[in-house]
């Protein structure tokens, strides 16, 4: 379907996919550039625009040196890994139910109870961390990883909701019609026909939310009381706040916490497209 | 649809969410936080968890503090910024997270008047530490100890006195004007194209540079009741401004300073020896920072001078570091058990490096015991500690009857407003009419 | 999940608009089950979003000030209050450049880049993997990466601004770009960071539009003689405005709430200053909660009312 007669055009979009390739990747290639090199090329004027001497120093500092910053970058790893997980889980598991029940089941209350879930997307999100705080903090819940999942979920739910919710309903009617004699049976249905079918869009929804989540930062800074709960992003301010952290080291630390995003970002771009596509279109 | 939820933005969030918390706990028509949860007076077998917004002492140190009291030690590192929120939200939801934590020189008022934290004079011997600690001051509001000074950090003027000598300036400035001089010499004769460093991004390191300049043209920024005293021309504050101003304007700053905060400009360009000098400097920067290798180019060549004044040597500023007792707190007695060990004269000696290499609490400041910092001046472990100990004793609170309850918005006024006179968007006589109008109304309590 | 359906956001969307697909009604008998199934969520919700923000609304309306006790109902005190509080009215200037050049530059780069990647070529997927990275960062690490950019002396833009100056010997250091030196300047270097940030969804957005632009009507555009120019402005734009619309309005929430950007590359000062910083200032330094609230609120309703004018104005339901 290629257009004849295309090839100044090829030649101006090859200009334009380069440069927006760029425009998408300098700042990160500059924060990878900087964390190869040691603290003075890094500061050097005019600027290296490639590590002339590269140096895996700042990664052996902030991963093996002999202090106590590997030992809490490695757990605030371990933390932010367990906390987005559980959080992704819980989350598309309760909206893959409740997006079914939205989108292919009619039972009072039902356009209430869906738009309630969908304005708390209006709220700034942030909006309930101090109550959510107290209230965590009456259920015994702050600095447990349960308490932090809990929020996360809370957060998240709406958005992945309403993802299902559209995909559930972009799924031919036809599929459940034959079988659906009692409730039992509609669950086998959800269950044997309908998840397969949506399974790209639950991949999408884990993956935003999984995102979402790894992006935090003020929720578990004030959920979490120590390391034991502490995830990378908190981890890392703290780095950062410090009063000598030359800006490599710096850089290296957001490489390390950029990684997993990055890759998620890289490896499923097309479930995250879709997903996004989904939540945005209101 | 949920937005990209990312730090900054969720602080601004947390801000509404805050009033909730007030519903929850405003019934009895007292939101001040004034009564204390009744926290638990067991001390030993118990887990205290201590947030500061620095690394922790050695593990040693740590372990010999539970062997001796029976208590552990949680200690959590947070940075200045997160810890301050996390302070506020968790006394405004009244909830536990720490049983000791910050509490910063300026923000003294504010905590005092809120009664966030216990009364220190009730929970360790105040009295006694007072005649060794002189920062003390600095943490007492209308005669409650807020915290106690685990470090004594001040305002000094650092000086790189080899750029200072390429230059031809052999005696170290005495007085601001000498040292103006100085500093045009030094950029005439080419060493370094600019010689000073004002960190001017509107952030708080922009308001203690004044406060301390303000105190080396001789006087203060407000009175004990709070009125400004920087109004008139002829005035301290006044005076200061005008000086800071016209540095950059006249070439002596670097113009991106107008985004250089108080770290970086001691970082990037005074460590790496792009400028000569910073009139108000962080005490013990030549030991944590200037003399380091991996972190300086200047190894050696900066120096401590006596604040240049008006006629002669003028006082420093203090703003020390302190650590406090929420009212939520879990375990207080343990607590000030801890911060009794943990700001004694003998752990400061050890965290100092008095007692050995492998006792040295990385990234503490100065001792706040006097003693101790005599101490360390004797004995020639203390960098340039000849010059610094005089310094300590001489040194004033910025605001003698304590740091006011609106001072974070005073603040923000100076550093907003000097910033804004800086670029040039308005003039030193706007910005202080304009800092002077924030103050009068802050103090006048509408 | 169609983007031609409709662009309204939140309960502007009705239920005729969405496809639903009605399970057989089995007489009145109570059916427990899609009750289970949403309750789950449903308990979340009100749980920990409802009831607190329902709180968090009624509390603006209170002066809520531990400095200055008890709580007491105000009315509209915080928002006079707000209203002639001049730091509040600066920052609101300021937002409103964030705004305008934020929204423009994202839709016009959201364009720009979606008809680049409208027809299939290889490598494409690539290109929109690579796109999308900047949205998938944590926010804490945006400041790290930017500052790196933006540095008076070793940064990237300053480096090449005094390296291509010393080319053409107009003298180095004489050139160099600052933020915080005009507020012009300042906001346009702040809101190219969040443009960076929020472009990736405006291309998607976009770009879904005009996936569902069929191939023929270019090939008969070309046929009767149109340019590409022409094509672009007679088949393209009209076509993508449902995808233009959610873009903007999605630009419209993420400018309207700038604070990251400002906050850590510009500080408080008052030449970039947004108005969530103020929320921020007012609630944690000034510990007047009750006005940081009711300046949330406000927040939203604009945002509200903004996203509304822009979907009315831009968005018309497209029959193909």
């Amino acid at each position: 379907m290629s257009r004849p007669g295309a090839r100044a055009g090829n030649t101006g979009r090859g200009i334009g996919v380069a440069l927006t390739l760029l425009w998408s990747v300098i700042p990160i290639y500059w924060a990878v550039k900087t964390s190869f090199q040691t603290d003075a090329d890094a500061r050097a004027n005019p600027a290296q625009y490639v590590p002339l001497r590269p140096t895996l120093e700042n990664y052996r500092t902030l991963l093996t040196a002999d202090s106590d910053v590997p030992g809490q970058i490695r757990r605030a790893a371990l933390n932010i890994v367990v906390e987005c997980g559980a959080a992704t889980v819980v989350t598309v598991l309760l909206a893959t139910l409740a997006g079914y029940a939205f989108a292919r089941m009619r039972f009072r209350g039902r356009n209430v109870l869906f738009y309630a879930v969908l304005a708390t997307m209006a709220f700034p999100p942030y909006t309930t961390l101090i109550p959510l705080y107290r209230i965590m903090s009456l259920l015994g819940l702050v600095n447990t990883y349960t308490g932090i999942v809990l929020v996360y979920v809370s957060g998240f739910l709406p958005l992945a909701t309403w993802v299902l919710h559209n995909y559930f309903s972009s799924l031919p009617e036809s599929i459940e019609e034959a079988g659906l004699v009692d409730g039992a049976k509609r669950l086998q249905v959800l269950w044997h026909l309908l998840l397969p079918l949506a399974r790209p869009g639950i991949i999408s929804t884990a993956l935003i939310t999984f995102l979402f989540a790894w992006g935090q930062f003020l929720f578990p800074l004030v959920l979490s009381s120590d390391l034991s709960t502490q995830p990378l992003t908190v981890v890392i301010a703290s780095l950062q706040g410090r009063h000598v952290v030359p800006a490599s080291l710096l850089n290296a630390a957001g490489v390390l916490a950029i990684i997993v995003p990055a890759v998620l970002a890289l490896a499923f771009n097309r479930y995250i497209v879709n997903g996004l596509l989904a939540g945005s279109t209101r | 649809m949920i937005t990209r939820t990312s730090r900054r933005a969720l602080l601004a969030g947390a801000a509404g969410a805050a009033a909730f918390a007030l519903t929850l706990s405003a019934c009895g028509g007292s939101s001040s936080g004034g009564s204390a949860s009744g926290g638990s007076s067991q001390t030993s077998g118990v887990t205290i968890t201590v947030a500061l917004a620095s690394d922790p002492p050695p593990k040693a140190a740590l372990d010999e503090f539970t062997k001796e009291t029976g208590i552990k030690v949680n200690w959590v590192n947070i940075d200045w910024d997160s810890l301050q929120t996390k302070i506020s939200a968790a006394a405004t939801a009244k909830t536990y997270f720490a049983d000791a934590t910050d509490v910063d020189w300026s923000r003294v008022g504010q905590l005092g008047k809120l009664g966030w934290f216990y009364p220190m004079e009730t929970m360790v011997d105040t009295k006694t530490m007072a005649s060794d600690m002189p920062q003390l001051t600095s943490f007492t509001k209308d005669g409650h100890v807020v915290g106690i000074p685990y470090d004594a950090s001040f305002m000094v003027t650092t000086v790189n006195e080899k750029m200072f000598q390429k230059a031809g300036v052999t005696e170290m400035p005495k007085t601001i004007d000498d040292y103006t001089a100085a500093l045009n010499k030094v950029k005439s004769a080419g060493v370094v194209k600019y010689p000073l460093n004002i960190p001017f991004a509107a952030a708080e390191g922009l308001s203690t540079y004044w406060y301390e300049t303000t105190g080396a043209f001789g006087g203060t920024v407000l009175d004990g009741a709070g009125k400004p005293q920087f109004t008139t021309p002829d005035s301290a504050g006044y005076k200061a401004a005008t000086w800071m101003v016209d540095a950059i304007k006249n070439g002596l700053v670097p113009p991106g300073n107008i985004n250089v905060t108080d770290s970086q400009g001691s970082q990037t360009l005074m460590a790496k020896g792009q400028v000569a000098s910073i009139f108000s400097d962080y005490s013990g920067g030549i030991g944590t920072l200037y003399n380091i290798k991996s972190a300086s180019s200047v190894v050696d060549q900066v120096k401590y001078i006596p604040t240049p004044g008006v006629t002669g040597t003028a006082a420093n500023l203090g703003n020390p570091d302190g650590i406090g007792i929420p009212k939520q707190a879990k375990y207080p007695q343990a607590a000030a058990k801890f911060i009794e060990w943990f700001t004694s004269a003998k752990k400061q000696e050890d965290f100092a490096g008095l007692n050995g290499q492998d006792k040295i609490f990385q990234g503490y400041a100065l001792p706040s015991h006097l003693s101790v910092l005599q101490k360390m001046s004797e004995s020639g472990t203390l960098p340039e500690g000849k010059s610094l100990v005089p310094m300590l004793q001489g040194s004033k609170p910025v605001f003698p009857e304590g740091a006011p309850a609106w001072y974070p918005q005073f603040s923000n006024a100076v550093y907003t407003n000097l910033h804004a006179a800086a670029t040039g968007s308005m003039t030193v006589d706007a910005a202080i009419k304009t800092i002077a109008d924030t103050a009068n109304r802050l103090a006048s309590g509408s | 999940m169609s983007l031609t359906r409709s662009a309204t956001p939140g309960p502007g969307l009705t239920a005729e608009a969405r496809p639903t697909a009605p399970v057989r009604r089995r007489g009145r008998r109570f059916d427990p089950l899609p009750y289970l199934l949403v309750a789950p969520v449903a308990i979340f919700i009100v749980g920990l979003a409802l009831i607190p923000a329902v709180f968090t609304v009624v509390q603006s309306f209170f002066k809520v000030n531990p400095l200055d006790p008890p709580t007491r109902f105000t009315g509209l005190g915080n928002f006079r209050a707000l209203l002639a509080d001049d730091a509040v009215i600066g920052s609101l200037g300021n937002t409103a450049f964030y705004v305008v050049v934020g929204v423009t530059l994202s839709t016009v780069l959201g364009i720009a880049m979606a008809v680049l990647l409208q027809r299939p070529f290889r490598g494409r997927s690539l290109v929109i993997a690579v796109l999308i990275l900047p949205w998938a960062l944590p926010g804490v690490v945006e400041g790290i990466l930017w500052t790196g950019i933006f540095d008076p002396n070793a940064g990237l833009i300053n480096s090449i601004v005094t390296q291509v100056g010393q080319i053409f010997g107009t003298g180095a250091g004489g050139t160099t770009l600052l933020l915080g030196q005009n507020r012009l300047l300042t906001i346009s270097l702040i809101e190219l960071v969040q443009v960076w940030q929020i472009t990736p969804l405006s291309v998607l957005l976009i770009l879904a539009a005009l996936q569902l632009i069929p191939g023929e009507l270019y090939e008969a555009a070309e046929i009767d003689g149109c340019t590409r120019w022409g094509a672009f402005r007679r088949i393209t734009l009209p076509l993508a405005r449902p995808g233009i619309a959610v873009c903007m309005v999605q630009a419209v929430i993420a400018t309207l709430n700038v604070f990251d950007q400002p906050y850590v590359l510009n500080g408080a000062a008052a030449t970039g200053s947004s108005i969530t910083m103020q929320t921020y200032f007012i609630s944690f330094q000034d510990l007047d909660f009750g006005q940081g609230y009711a300046l949330s609120l406000m927040i939203t309703v604009v945002t509200l009312i903004i996203s509304l004018v822009v979907v009315r104005t831009i968005y018309r339901r497209v029959e193909l």
